[in-house]
């Protein structure tokens, strides 16, 4: 064992408030996080349609088309869904979409597509639009892109607490495992990398039936899902996945009737914002908009 | 003729010895043989020849394609991230197959051949949530999840959704996966050392990877207790009428090793301690260790210092 680095252990985290006081490991509740220096406040619009799913569970195309453009306006306060994207991208931009893959929960390819469909729309060549997850280092989209769309659903994660829009820029890094300490709270770092840094301009978290608990070798049971029918938007990361999680948080209230806090704690998400400023991990500091449906919103 | 008479005698007797000695070496040998087989049943018992004598097609549930393999180098192929854990506990083999019904959810069988019972109890223990049910080694049932180790498997059933009929399969071939399973497999010679009074038996891991111990308990970064496959490592919890609190034993290989991990871990984590002192750290909780050569002992999380100083003190000497 070398001792040329600094060795991070539990202490230093007590000593920066990550575990409060208490016997068993504390853990903290998204929403209090630390003091954070920063004063700007983050928009997220989170919308919600039933119909987007049919009697099969499959999506319907042209129902989450309409509640993506419907959170973009809403998200940029206009009434045309087409311009944020014009503001957001030049047609000169080689886009990514990072998905997520995931076999039991991936990305919708309805939702790939219509953003997708979008950047087209305002002037984004298609050969300059790339949809991947993995083997981001070597694809010629994502090795050149100047601008990403980061997009995946939202799931309970063995080593990180919760699969977040955070997380998915980790295969961003051909050593993702150098990222899993202390429940992969250092996971904002990913995004100082120069494949990543400053080139995300939307992030979309999807809610459309997302894992509230994992459970087995591949942490799936569709017993621990359940339809939300939601997308939650936003330019920050960080207020999208803060949001999520106390929706994730909320749920597994609800479904184990007593406080399960989620496992391994998600701390990258306030360390997201804390250490790495990547957005608002304070509810107070997160102005959501709420659209569509309210029954069991699971935002009290 | 008397001469010839006696010799006749002696021949047949000395015919029924060698007689009587061939068919007790035979008897030996038999008897033997089938207790080495039976020994070994399991020792030669390989996930290929474990899933023949699972059923590919029960109460309607069919085995779906053919059952695939993989090992620490492929597993990533199969279980996206938590492969790292089977790694981390020595994965030789793995069998997956999965199960479709017309009108039922899909249900998965994972068996995985950790080489040693020691590591399926390891792996076993990374997750203990559910209740106790009546199927293998400690058999867990959560929604949707069957759980439990036999020997040097570690055996994995879930059903994609709950249902009464898919909960009624998962056991039923949760069943017959142990029964294929001859012998019971000893669990770690180290969790004999941990004190009994108080202890949360259903909260015991098992686990010689630093990893796993940051799983479970964030510790550092780095490696400090220089845990590895040498190194039996159980982590347990406590709750005691002082407090509640969690035991670290590691096993070292050698009084160096032993004494080298405590100077590590003061250096690094309690630099203000001395051995059995509890110490109390920032969050309000206290800590302490001592050395009982090989064993490294460490309490954690310890409500008061009198939860750490009683349960570091109930750790056998030796």
């Amino acid at each position: 064992m070398t001792n040329e680095c600094k060795i991070i252990t539990r202490r230093d985290f007590m000593v920066a408030g990550s575990f409060a006081v208490g016997g068993a490991m504390a853990r903290p509740s998204l929403g209090q996080a630390p003091p954070t220096v920063q004063t700007d406040r983050s928009r997220v619009v989170l919308i919600r349609d039933k119909n987007v799913l049919d009697e099969n569970g499959q999506v319907r195309k042209e129902v989450i088309a309409r509640m993506l453009d419907d959170a973009i306006k809403a998200l940029f306060n206009t009434g045309d869904a087409l311009a944020p994207w014009r503001n957001l991208f030049k047609s000169s931009d080689i886009v990514g979409i990072k998905t997520n893959v995931w076999t039991p929960l991936p990305t919708p390819r309805a939702l790939e597509e219509t953003i997708q469909e979008r950047l087209v729309a305002v002037g984004v060549d298609a050969t300059n639009i790339g949809i991947k997850d993995r083997g981001l280092l070597q694809d010629p989209i994502f090795t050149r892109s100047t601008a990403l769309v980061n997009v995946r659903p939202m799931r309970t994660h063995h080593w990180s607490g919760l699969g977040t829009l955070i997380k998915n820029h980790i295969m961003f890094t051909d050593q993702p495992w150098a990222y899993h300490g202390n429940a992969c709270e250092r996971l904002g770092a990913v995004w100082e990398l120069p494949m990543v840094k400053g080139k995300t301009r939307l992030n979309i978290l999807v809610m459309l039936t997302p894992l509230f608990h994992g459970v087995g070798p591949h942490h799936f049971s569709a017993a621990y899902t359940w339809p939300y029918y939601g997308l939650i938007v936003s330019t920050d990361p960080v207020a999208a996945d803060t949001t999520g999680a106390r929706i994730i948080e909320a749920k597994r209230r609800q479904h184990f009737g007593e406080d399960r806090p989620i496992s391994p704690p998600p701390r990258h998400i306030a360390a997201a914002d804390t250490q790495f400023g990547l957005g608002q991990s304070r509810p107070e500091r997160i102005d959501l908009i709420t659209l569509g449906f309210t029954e069991d919103l699971l935002l009290a | 003729m008397g001469d010839a008479v006696t010799r006749c005698d002696g021949d047949i007797v000395l015919r029924k010895r060698i007689l009587f000695g061939w068919l007790f070496v035979a008897a030996v040998v038999i008897v033997g043989g089938v207790l080495i087989m039976n020994l070994n049943h399991t020792t030669s018992l390989s996930v290929e020849i474990l899933m023949q004598h699972v059923p590919t097609n029960i109460d309607g549930w069919r085995a779906t394609g053919r059952d695939r393999y993989y090992d620490a180098d492929t597993i990533f192929d199969y279980i996206d991230g938590g492969g790292e854990v089977y790694r981390a506990y020595n994965l030789r083999r793995c069998a997956a197959r999965r199960y479709e019904h017309s009108s039922g959810p899909e249900i998965v069988l994972d068996v995985f051949d950790l080489g040693s019972a020691s590591d399926a109890f390891g792996v076993f223990t990374h997750d203990l949530d559910g209740d106790p049910v009546s199927i293998g080694q400690d058999g867990r049932y959560r929604p949707g999840w069957l759980s439990f180790w036999k020997n040097r498997f570690f055996v994995s059933i879930y059903a994609m959704e709950e249902t009464d009929a898919s909960a009624r399969i998962v056991r039923e071939l949760g069943r017959t996966v142990a029964a294929a399973i001859a012998d019971e497999g000893r669990r770690p010679e180290l969790l004999a050392a941990l004190p009994d009074e108080g202890q949360q038996t259903n909260r015991i891991r098992y686990l010689h990877h630093h990893l796993i111990l940051n799983y479970h308990y964030y510790l550092a970064d780095k490696n400090i207790l220089d845990i590895d496959d040498t190194t039996p490592t159980v982590l347990a919890t406590y709750r005691r009428s002082a407090g509640q609190a969690q035991l670290l034993l590691v096993r070292y290989p050698s009084t160096e090793r032993c004494r080298a991990a405590a100077r590590q871990w003061v250096e690094h984590y309690v630099p203000e301690s001395v051995a059995v002192t509890p110490v109390q750290l920032e969050n309000g909780s206290w800590t302490a260790w001592r050395i009982a050569d090989p064993l490294l002992a460490i309490v954690l999380e310890a409500e008061t210092a009198a939860a750490a100083e009683t349960l570091l003190a109930d750790v056998p000497a030796k």
